[in-house]
């Protein structure tokens, strides 16, 4: 299961509840965690993480690796209660604001929160485009998502974020194609046992913090089963291209998601297109199981590679 | 000189009875919060060393199983 809580900080009593009965029901010693922690009289204090600043002449590259240390510094949460509910279809205005509670009650998050985190340290790098990377990996018999913020720097891509894996997350613009950075991460999760199966690129996202678009999340929708290797390649650089271009990136007020998707910078692309958007088929929650596919893991009480 | 439209001072260190409720229920939530932080972290600590050690025990399981 995956918990959300939705009432805000502090955390209300049922969701506070809940959390600890999870944790009983999925640690070993069960009930026994939540009775050494809570109430407990020596917990170590926690120092509230300084959001990075940067000089001026503080170069793009430092200030990133800045930005991942304070979002790794927040710690990766496995509590199994993700603390703050973010709604993908807000505007970016209300989801920075969100950010900036994260940055002051700084409580450990998940990825999705990252990438919103990740988005608001980098608003003021304006020759930095920032994109959301989504991923969908298959692993024994269930699915799995994931998303980090990719970043382009003088033509070199990297990426922010955060995730169980140390490789899923940060990587330095040191790529010189938006193919090797997604090459990079596909090979990251084969090293995990994960299976790439849809990669979902965003455009790129305004630096304005007040401003009322929504995120693009998914620009460009690539189904690794539906695209031979060379293909996969093409629609990526194909994606780089859109965002070196800007389409869609317009100074008037903001378009809804569905008409920005008739609008599309190849003309090519309404051909037998290798991506599919929105398909409602293909929409199932994380962890969910399907018929096993692939070669039989290791049992590990069900031990599932999340990443 | 008297305060314009005859208002009266009021006496100094005399908070409104409301205004010190809600100072009060706003630090309660505040130690709430930081309590609750407390326990996070201390939780996810458990939770974390948990996860690593199912992800080693798995990575050995499937290197041994590769040989």
């Amino acid at each position: 299961p995956f918990f959300v809580n939705r009432g805000g900080l502090p955390v209300d009593e049922p969701t506070w509840e809940r959390m600890w009965r999870h944790v009983g029901r999925i640690h070993p010693e069960g009930e026994r965690v939540a009775r050494r922690i809570r109430g407990a009289a020596d917990l170590p204090k926690i120092p509230i993480p300084s959001v990075p600043a940067f000089q001026p002449s503080t170069p793009i590259p430092e200030r990133l690796e800045a930005v991942q240390r304070y979002i790794r510094e927040l710690q990766y949460n496995h509590t199994g209660t993700q603390f703050f509910e973010i709604k993908k279809s807000r505007p970016l205005t209300g989801l920075m604001d969100l950010a900036k509670e994260m940055t002051k009650e700084a409580l450990p998050i998940k990825c999705l929160e990252a990438v919103i985190l990740g988005i608001y340290l980098t608003n003021n790098m304006t020759t930095l485009d920032r994109f959301p990377i989504s991923f969908k990996t298959h692993f024994s018999g269930n699915y799995f998502r994931h998303i980090v913020l990719g970043v382009n720097f003088g033509g070199r891509y990297g990426a922010l974020g955060i995730s169980r894996r140390e490789e899923l997350m940060y990587k330095a613009p040191v790529f010189r194609t938006l193919s090797e950075l997604i090459f990079d991460f596909e090979e990251a999760y084969r090293r995990c046992w994960h299976t790439l199966k849809k990669v979902k690129l965003g455009h790129c996202v305004s630096h304005d913090p007040h401003s009322v678009e929504q995120i693009e999340w998914k620009h460009s929708i690539l189904d690794l089963d539906k695209l031979s290797r060379e293909d996969f390649r093409k629609e990526l650089e194909r994606h780089a291209r859109d965002m070196r271009l800007k389409i869609g990136k317009g100074t008037g007020p903001p378009s809804p998601t569905k008409d920005r998707k008739k609008d599309v910078s190849s003309p090519q692309r309404g051909q037998a297109s290798p991506h599919r958007r929105n398909s409602r088929g293909d929409r199932r929650p994380s962890g969910e199981k399907k018929p096993a596919d692939s070669k039989a893991m290791p049992d590990l009480n069900g031990y599932q590679i999340r990443v | 000189m008297e305060p314009s439209g005859g208002r009266r001072e009021k006496p100094k260190g005399k908070e409104p009875p409301a205004r010190l409720e809600k100072a009060k229920q706003k630090s309660a939530q505040q130690e709430l919060k930081q309590r609750q932080r407390a326990e996070i972290y201390a939780l996810n600590r458990v939770m974390t060393e948990l996860e690593q050690q199912q992800f080693d025990s798995f990575c050995k399981q499937m290197q041994e199983s590769g040989e």
